[in-house]
């Protein structure tokens, strides 16, 4: 890859990490979908900027050259797309999730005979 | 919109269950029989076992999740629920029966001490040795310890513990800044903000019945949150500092 390549990977990495980072802290972006995209930029960074490491994953990967410059901009796409589908994700789910903890606050009341029932498991969560 | 409480008591137990059909009932007892003075909430954190009938007719106040939301959100329920009652401090404890009731009560005077804002009933205080715990999660243990101590100044060998008692004036930041578990993120935030958090030696028994929350893919996944958290708590801590003095 070129010094032009790897400066300009490294620079979307950076942008990227940055807006990762931002929206983990406004709670817009789930922690647990935010350490895999900052864990993933940060190791295709090392990859970009060690040149014994992108020779290596290359050669791991089968190919004989880099990706074409096509592919690495629809990949770029795709994470940032990913980023922006995770994010509406988590600002839907922390909204129910409020309205959950909202409901449970309002209808607490001493258990002396109303009768409970279960959660229906279908309905459960599969946290990250 | 503040909730009305259901006694005149100043104290609230809260246990966060999910799923403990099998201990549930005789940790409620045990607290009801030492901890008379104080409330008691469950968050039936959508448990889709028996947890929420054998709730029936004992009298506790349940809040009840429609679906499973985590601990940290029941924990947060609880916190909210103190806040807007307003309860003057708030005590956890786990749903598995693994922390004794009556421990509380020497954990309590500790707390009436005046000297913390945040009390951890604490399984290594005074051996500060994880001993007998499984490799991973001790390696966890100590990993969080240090870096509570890197991050705040000040080393807390238990940060995983959920007995803990909260300080009325502790209600606010924790409902303010968002937290996964209330653990070594949730302790580095508060302790940087200038809260006095301590510990208090506490034996625990063994769990007999449940799983824990921890997996085999929480030795991975656990660790970079709350890392990720931890460093994202210290920022927010100096802004709401800085914030603080600016007014």
């Amino acid at each position: 890859m070129t010094p032009a390549g790897v400066l300009v990977g490294t620079a979307i990495g950076i942008v990227l990490l940055m807006w990762v980072v931002t929206l983990i802290w406004h709670d817009r972006l789930y922690v647990g979908y935010g350490v895999i995209f900052v864990f993933g930029t940060v190791v295709a960074m090392a990859v970009l900027i060690v040149p014994r490491l992108l020779r290596l994953v290359t050669a791991a990967s089968a190919a004989l050259l880099p990706v074409p410059a096509l592919s690495l901009v629809a990949l770029v796409i795709l994470v940032f797309l990913m980023v922006y589908v995770f994010t509406q994700i988590t600002i839907l789910s922390n909204r129910v999730m409020r309205l959950t903890q909202e409901l449970a606050i309002r209808n607490a009341s001493p258990q002396t005979t109303v009768e409970q029932h279960a959660v229906d498991p279908r309905i459960q969560n599969s946290e990250f | 919109m503040p909730v009305q409480p259901q006694s005149r008591r100043r104290s609230l137990v809260a246990i966060p269950a999910y799923n403990e059909a099998a201990t549930i009932r005789d940790v409620v007892t045990r607290v009801r029989a030492y901890l008379s003075d104080c409330d008691l909430l469950v968050v039936n954190d959508g448990s889709f076992d028996d947890t929420a009938a054998r709730l029936v007719g004992t009298d506790v106040i349940v809040a009840g999740h429609l679906c499973n939301l985590g601990y940290g959100r029941a924990i947060q329920t609880a916190v909210h629920y103190a806040e807007r009652a307003g309860y003057d401090r708030l005590i956890t404890l786990d749903a598995d029966g693994q922390h004794d009731p009556a421990q509380v009560r020497a954990l309590l005077a500790e707390f009436d001490s005046g000297r913390w804002d945040v009390l951890i009933g604490s399984r290594y205080a005074v051996t500060r040795r994880y001993g007998g715990v499984p490799l991973g999660r001790r390696l966890g243990m100590q990993l969080f310890s240090i870096l509570v101590g890197m991050m705040a100044g000040r080393r807390i060998y238990d940060t995983t513990s959920g007995l803990r008692v909260i300080a009325r004036q502790a209600f606010g930041p924790l409902t303010e800044w968002h937290f996964i578990d209330f653990h070594a993120e949730a302790l580095v935030y508060l302790m940087r903000l200038g809260y006095r958090v301590g510990e208090f030696p506490i034996t625990v028994e063994e769990r007999r019945h449940g799983q824990s929350m921890y997996s085999m893919a929480s030795l991975f996944k656990y660790p970079s949150k709350t890392f990720l958290m931890v460093l994202l708590g210290v920022v927010q801590a100096k802004l709401t500092e800085r914030r603080r003095r600016g007014r």
